[in-house]
């Protein structure tokens, strides 16, 4: 059986005048999943998430949520859209409970006693019923979050759109956030995250896909990403109990080895060869009979992906 | 997650626009702007200024004037009014535009964008939300007022126009400030522009009414003011502006009379009108024109109907000329008074000007830029359409605009005709040619300056308006001032600019014209050469513009850029 995808976006472009912000962007997501949508600043993830939230017209291509066209049936799709902004903005002048109580009269939810009552479980939900008399521009920058997070869930959206809503949180908030995002993905609401840290969506999506320049560069797991973006470049860090000169002499002599350098028991070098490559030069040194301690192949991380790719930019 | 049945999927409320106590955001900003405390601080102010000024004017008319009792009542009555007009024409406009710049300053606009309200209530609700303050503070020194009005005998027809005419202009001014604050992005900018429309309202537009252009004030509420000051000032002082009065009876339009209050009503509802779409197009979409090219068209004519029919029926009793006024207010207005034939020129000019400038103003707002170009053209595609639908934002505006500029021609030439064949000149006309070189003036201006901007973008504009538009009019400006010698060069430099158009076609095509011996060769020549250029490059431009359409419908037509 195939069920609609919560978010079908096909061949999504965005202009700016001659500055393409997002490039042919195609993207299907299922309902009740958690994915993560990550770039370095500039990628084009805002621009994407305006055009899902209706808030900007694409110069082409389609965005389909939970079988709404955003772009032919505005009104239906805000009814089922809950958009949290970058930098999660809130109004000066209004105490917590007023913003929410404001938001949940706009989306008719109810009489009063019935939107009070939402508005308390919403609070409970981020846990910050005891801020709730409190001015809405004395928050944390972490409570801010979480204060917006709860309007986004007040009309129980089945699309959530939450752009960087992690950025300025602590480990501990962050904890709690992802948590939220999996109960509410659990009881069925599809959530669309945006962050320029990899590492950070990885823990926290169930699927991701990566972006720059406007271009989609990769999607599907986090392990799937990291294979398709990892650079072919491994380090390689060998510990040896002795004969460390003899092994980085050998090493150095090896083809697909490169930039080595030697601390104390330790010899550090890049590897561009094979796998079976990587397996002969692990042979070649027990071989030489050196006292072999560990062999360890680091992958290239999410940040050093992200960096490479904001690295790239700034040459390009 | 979302049952049909849940809120969520529920279609918004049947809460008309109109329930404005229902609003949720005129309630949320009754809840922040009347908190007690900053509530209380304004009321007190408020009280303590009215107390002041109806104690001041009660005592002054009582034991410095020796006024009677009733006339004592009455002389606090009109300047309790212009301190309610500052508090919510001055302080009541600057806080809508400011607040709704703080809306998008803060980042929560798109909250607000997103909520399933219709535009109209979003806009209502912003229109006596944000002033809702101001609107407590008048409300506070109104039981002054009431005071002065029920002892001081004051006519209920007389304070009932007045106040209906206060809040209908109240209400333009906070729409103006809703505009200004919708298209303004910084907060500090937004208030000055409100404030400044404001001013302008009553400093700059009573000039331009005084050169023919009389329908712009009644966009204040001057007009009703003037009509009922005999009956709020003190009896005696009263008697004398009502004898003043009655040389300028009710307002005239073509032939029909009406009451300064209805007009006023009938000219700020269609600005009101106007504005109400402007921001309902807003919210609907951001990128959206601000006004549809139907609307605008239409707009257009509304105001030369407008201007025509208020300005004509002065012309005969010669009120609609400036020194006529310049003559009443000095006082040497003998009866022997006529019209300078300078004045006819000018004010034709003025007119052909004004019209211009409104035109240039409404073709800024309809013309389409390549970004809503190429989004019309997906959405045209997506519904299996082979060309744009021509009331569509993205569809050209070169119809409207070519229609705009011939009714902006042919308001100019019959107020132009107007004045110059009635009675205060005569054995002067204005030959039907005359309709034509206007209409070519206007027409090559206003399609030009549209092909530019549809084909070339903003920024082409924005450079053409100073090299083209500007840079003549100074350097001609320098060249006259520094030798006589220079006036026929500096004229010839001046007519580059498209806004010296108006100006030279008065000057040259019309008989009465007196202009001194130096530049009348040049001003003729001058005039007709560049109006031959500006129709070879409007030609240009307009071909360009059809090019530059080709290709973006090329461009839209395709699904993606990059397909043939």
């Amino acid at each position: 059986m195939t069920s609609t995808p919560a978010i079908d976006i096909r061949s999504l472009r965005v202009d700016y005048g001659n500055f393409v912000a997002v490039d042919d962007l195609t993207l299907s997501v299922p309902p009740g999943e958690v994915f993560g949508l990550v770039g370095p600043n500039g990628a084009g993830k805002t621009s994407t998430f305006r055009v899902l939230t209706t808030l900007l017209e694409p110069t082409y291509g389609e965005v389909i949520l939970s079988g709404v066209d955003v772009l032919e049936d505005v009104e239906a799709a805000r009814r089922i859209i809950g958009y949290m902004p970058d930098l999660a903005p809130v109004p000066s002048d209004l105490k917590v409970w007023e913003f929410l109580e404001f938001h949940a009269a706009a989306y008719h939810l109810g009489s009063r006693s019935q939107r009070r009552e939402r508005v308390a479980e919403c609070l409970a939900e981020v846990a910050l019923t005891e801020q709730r008399e409190s001015w809405c521009k004395e928050l944390s920058r972490g409570q801010t979050q979480r204060v917006v997070l709860a309007k986004t869930l007040l009309h129980r959206p089945s699309v959530l759109i939450l752009d960087e809503p992690a950025s300025g949180l602590d480990p501990l908030a962050r904890r709690d956030l992802r948590q939220a995002l999996r109960k509410l993905a659990d009881a069925g609401a599809t959530v669309f995250v945006s962050s320029h840290i990899l590492s950070e969506l990885a823990e926290m999506c169930s699927s991701l896909c990566v972006m720059n320049r406007g271009k989609l560069l990769a999607s599907g797991t986090a392990q799937e990403v990291r294979d398709q973006m990892g650079s072919d470049v491994r380090a390689i860090i060998v510990c040896l109990l002795d004969r460390q000169q003899d092994a980085a002499t050998w090493l150095k002599s090896q083809k697909s080895v490169h930039d080595l350098r030697l601390v104390d028991q330790q010899i550090l070098f890049n590897f561009t060869g094979s796998d079976d490559d990587q397996a002969d030069l692990m042979e070649g040194l027990i071989r030489l009979g050196a006292r072999l301690k560990s062999f360890e192949e680091k992958r290239s991380s999410f940040e050093d992906i992200l960096v490479e790719v904001a690295e790239t930019n700034r040459r390009a | 997650m979302n049952s049909p049945d849940s809120p969520s999927l529920r279609p918004p409320s049947p809460n008309s626009a109109w329930q404005i106590w229902l609003n949720p955001i005129f309630l949320r900003y009754c809840r922040s702007r009347l908190r007690p405390q900053g509530l209380a601080v304004s009321l007190l102010i408020s009280v303590l200024f009215a107390g002041f000024i109806f104690f001041m004017a009660r005592g002054i008319g009582e034991y410095r004037a020796d006024l009677k009792a009733q006339d004592a009542e009455r002389a606090a009555f009109v300047p309790l009014l212009v301190f309610q007009a500052i508090i919510l024409f001055i302080f009541g406009t600057a806080q809508v535009a400011g607040g709704m710049t703080a809306e998008s300053d803060e980042g929560v606009i798109d909250y607000q964008r997103l909520i399933p309200m219709n535009p109209l209530a979003k806009v209502l609700g912003y229109l006596f939300g944000l002033p809702v303050r101001e609107y407590a503070m008048v409300l506070a020194t109104l039981p002054f007022t009431a005071w002065s009005v029920w002892k001081g005998g004051i006519s209920a027809s007389v304070w009932v126009p007045l106040y209906i005419v206060f809040c209908s202009s109240a209400l333009t001014y906070h729409f103006t400030g809703l505009v200004a604050g919708t298209v303004v992005k910084n907060r500090r900018w937004a208030f000055l522009v409100s404030i400044g429309l404001v001013f302008c309202l009553y400093t700059v537009i009573p000039q331009m009414a005084r050169f023919g252009l009389v329908f712009f004030k009644y966009l204040t509420i001057t007009p009703v003011f003037q009509e009922c000051l005999p009956g709020m000032l003190p009896n005696t002082a009263g008697t004398i502006v009502a004898t003043g009065q009655r040389l300028a009876p009710a307002v005239k339009f073509f032939n029909l009379d009406f009451s300064e209050m209805v007009f006023t009503l009938f000219s700020q509802g269609g600005l009101i009108l106007t504005i109400l779409v402007m921001l309902c197009r807003r919210w609907r979409r951001t990128e959206s024109l601000l006004l549809g090219k139907l609307w605008a068209t239409g707009f257009f004519i509304w105001v030369q109907t407008l201007l025509l029919g208020n300005a004509m029926p002065l012309v005969d009793s010669g009120k609609i000329f400036p020194t006529r006024e310049f003559s009443r207010v000095t006082k040497i207005f003998s009866g022997g008074w006529a019209p300078q034939s300078w004045e006819a020129v000018a004010m034709s000019a003025a007119y052909g000007f004004a019209t211009l400038v409104f035109l240039f103003i409404l073709i800024r707002i309809i013309t389409p830029s390549t970004d809503i170009q190429i989004r019309g053209w997906r959405r045209a595609r997506k519904q299996g359409k082979s060309s744009l639908p021509p009331l569509s934002d993205a569809a050209t505006a070169f119809g409207f605009v070519l229609v705009m500029a011939l009714a902006g021609a042919g308001g100019w030439f019959i107020f132009t005709r107007a004045v110059i064949e009635s009675r205060w000149f005569p054995g002067h006309e204005v030959p039907l040619h005359v309709w034509g070189i206007f209409t070519v003036a206007m027409v090559s201006c206003g399609l030009g300056f549209h092909a530019l901007l549809e084909a070339k973008g903003g920024k082409v504009v924005g450079l053409a308006a100073i090299f083209v538009g500007v840079v003549p009019l100074m350097l001609g400006a320098i060249l006259s001032v520094s030798s006589n010698r220079l006036l026929p060069a500096a004229s010839w430099l001046i007519a580059i600019s498209p806004a010296s158009v108006p100006i030279y076609a008065s000057a040259t095509l019309l008989s009465i014209t007196e202009l001194p011996p130096n530049v009348a060769r040049a001003v003729p020549r001058a005039f007709y050469f560049w109006q031959a250029v500006s129709v070879l490059v409007t030609l240009w431009l307009i071909v360009q513009l059809r090019i530059t359409r080709k290709a973006i419908a090329q461009r839209g037509v395709a699904a993606r850029p990059d397909e043939p």
